[in-house]
């Protein structure tokens, strides 16, 4: 007989927001069984009162100060986690508002579009906790495999069939390499709790092998967050997948990524940021330059925010090179406060990008066009959806009064702070790459406002879900760039916990 | 040999570390010899007497037909559920051998809940199958 299995100790109120999402996940699976067709888009409601009691069991955890560790700490329900349990849920819950009409009117299947959206939620729930490769790993996969099925929804369109295809490749490839490096990282350590690799691998001595282990598992990060020049997918993915689902991708699912690097970096390998910050300052770098470059030369308005948020992804790389040259150098401080602020950039890119993708969902309602000269004199007839696109597009380049700004100078922060000629260099990067950025995001405002609309061009009627999507998104936007204190704390009391 | 080769350098541990590859190059040179010594062989000892019968692909007694064979994408549903259920089979299996009470060592109520969430959650599954009519070869 095997040996008997232990009854494990589970704390459940800890896992209550996955256990509320797998529920709602089976719920959802079931009602578009029995619900008959005209009347599934009840599964949208679903799924987003799901996603709420999820949320209201993160606000719960939050409350209770004890800190859990489940399963011998290879998941953790702390601060940190529940910060970005919290991020990810709202922007579920917005991305859920923002998909009701698109999926509603067009020809798709609606229950499976939430099933598979839920999954990949879970998914991120799961690694904002993972502190172990395996656990790393399956959340990665669980967030993975549902978008590539979402990136190829539209059955019908060759293009949408090709980001389906484009992204699953790219996903597997990107697996198979860091899952390459991280059995390197086991058969060096052989650990997978991060917290036991992070004891061992500093006191390695610096070899070959460990460059090599701990290059190949963040570049399989830098696949799934696009960052240059592993990118090529996303500008093809994003255009052909529906346009609800390119929200999410851009922002959830990148913040995936992020979240998984966050996690690998600063948990396992903070011991020897001597060895990797210079692959992360490189990737930063292209990312920014290439990621703004190209996006110029777009016609079309979503292809120009998927090299947009390829370059906002490098403005998030900033502070993990940062944070890598502080971490050499033994300066914890200003680690410690580059750590917040890929956080910080975090929450303020996740709510200005879907608020953008709003406003590009709204007007695509009316122009069925996806160019940016179909933009052309919206203020003459929508003066509303131009005044927010208008916020979205300037807190995206970084002007104040709007989010973008705080999270551009936390960036710049600690990327001066780092200090020495690396911390400065990308400093000048970045904020080169700013003004870049400023003008093709201001180009579609000067479309908007100053060019003359179609003749025939009518008011963009808004649905009750997306206006609330907006609403969510605009109060964030402005509220962060009036108080930026209110992301500020989020980000320091979610690190405060590591000291 | 192999003892002889690691003899030399083994001051080097990258050089070690290759040197072991050296008994998998062994093995597949044994084995590329051994392969080619029995086909071989039997080359240059078997009558040859060619009829068209004796080249027609083996499908179990029926007749083949078709070129190449491009499967129909409805077995891909079958593979899907059989792998499903085989998963499943791994995990109650283990259940089943510690369904002891928890006062016996076993996993007692706990294991039994925690056993009908998992297969409830595989039930839906097979439900959406099936009202989906993946089931039917239609």
């Amino acid at each position: 007989m095997i040996a008997a299995l232990a009854n494990p100790h589970v704390d459940f109120l800890a896992l209550s927001p996955e256990i509320a999402l797998t529920a709602t996940i089976v719920l959802v699976l079931v009602a578009d069984l029995i619900l008959p067709e005209r009347s599934t888009w009840q599964t949208s409601r679903i799924a987003s009162l799901g996603t709420l009691v999820s949320l209201a069991f993160v606000a719960v955890l939050e409350n209770h100060s004890a800190i859990h560790g489940l399963f011998g700490g290879a998941y953790a329900v702390d601060r940190y986690a529940l910060a970005l349990k919290g991020f990810f849920l709202v922007a579920t819950y917005v991305t859920i508002l923002i998909s009701v009409d698109y999926i509603g009117e067009g020809d798709y299947y609606e229950g499976e579009f939430y099933f598979l959206l839920l999954c990949s939620v879970l998914g991120m729930t799961v690694m904002a906790s993972a502190r172990d490769l395996i656990s790393l790993f399956v959340a990665l996969e669980t967030i993975s495999i549902p978008t590539y099925v979402l990136a190829g929804f539209r059955k019908h369109d060759r293009r949408s069939n090709e980001a389906a295809i484009k992204y699953y490749l790219i996903g597997a490839i990107s697996s198979a390499v860091m899952l390459y490096g991280m059995s390197m990282i086991f058969g060096l350590t052989g650990e997978t709790k991060l917290s036991a690799i992070a004891l061992k691998v500093s006191a390695l001595p610096d070899s070959k092998v460990l460059a090599v282990a701990i290059f190949l598992s963040l570049l399989g990060f830098a696949f799934k967050v696009s960052a240059v020049p592993f990118h090529w997918w996303a500008p093809d993915t994003y255009e052909g997948a529906p346009t609800p689902v390119t929200a999410f991708l851009s922002v959830a699912s990148k913040a995936g990524g992020f979240v998984a690097m966050l996690n690998i970096i600063f948990f396992g390998f903070g011991g020897k940021a001597g060895m990797w910050w210079l692959v992360i300052w490189v990737l930063a770098g292209l990312s920014m330059t290439l990621g703004n470059l190209t996006a110029l030369k777009q016609t079309n308005i979503v292809r120009m925010l998927a090299y947009s948020s390829v370059a906002q992804g490098g403005f998030m790389l900033v502070p993990f090179a940062a944070y890598g040259i502080a971490q050499s150098h033994h300066q914890t401080d200003v680690a410690r406060s580059a750590f917040q602020s890929v956080i910080v950039y975090l929450l303020v890119y996740g709510a200005m990008n879907l608020g953008a993708f709003a406003c590009i969902i709204a007007v695509a309602r009316r122009t069925k066009s996806g160019e940016i000269t179909s933009f052309s004199g919206l203020f003459q007839h929508s003066p509303v959806i131009t005044v927010l696109m208008s916020i979205f597009l300037a807190s995206l380049a970084g002007i104040p009064p709007f989010a973008g700004w705080f999270a551009k100078f936390t960036m710049f922060r600690a990327a001066i702070n780092a200090g020495g000629w690396a911390g400065v260099t990308i400093a000048i990067v970045a904020g080169v790459n700013s003004v870049i950025a400023a003008f093709y995001y201001l180009n579609v405002v000067r479309n908007m406002w100053f060019r003359p609309a179609a003749d025939d061009a009518q008011p963009v009627q808004i649905p009750g879900a997306l206006r609330a999507a907006l609403v969510v998104c605009t109060g964030l936007v402005v509220a962060v760039g009036v108080y930026p204190s209110i992301f500020g704390d989020i980000a320091d009391v979610a690190t405060k916990t590591f000291g | 040999m192999i003892a002889l080769l690691s003899d030399q350098h083994a001051s080097s541990e990258l050089t070690e570390y290759y040197r072991q590859y050296l008994s998998v190059g062994v093995f597949v040179l044994a084995s590329l010899v051994m392969v080619g010594a029995m086909l071989g062989v039997g080359y240059f000892l078997r009558p040859t007497r060619p009829q068209d019968q004796k080249y027609i692909t083996y499908e179990s007694g029926s007749d083949p037909f078709g070129t190449f064979g491009q499967q129909n994408v409805r077995y891909y549903v079958y593979a899907l559920m059989f792998v499903i259920f085989d998963v499943e089979a791994v995990f109650v299996f283990p259940w089943a051998l510690n369904a002891d009470g928890a006062s016996h060592g076993g996993l007692g109520w706990f294991g039994f809940i925690e056993i009908f969430v998992f297969v409830a959650i595989l039930v839906a599954g097979l439900a959406y199958l099936w009202r989906k009519r993946l089931l039917k070869w239609a």
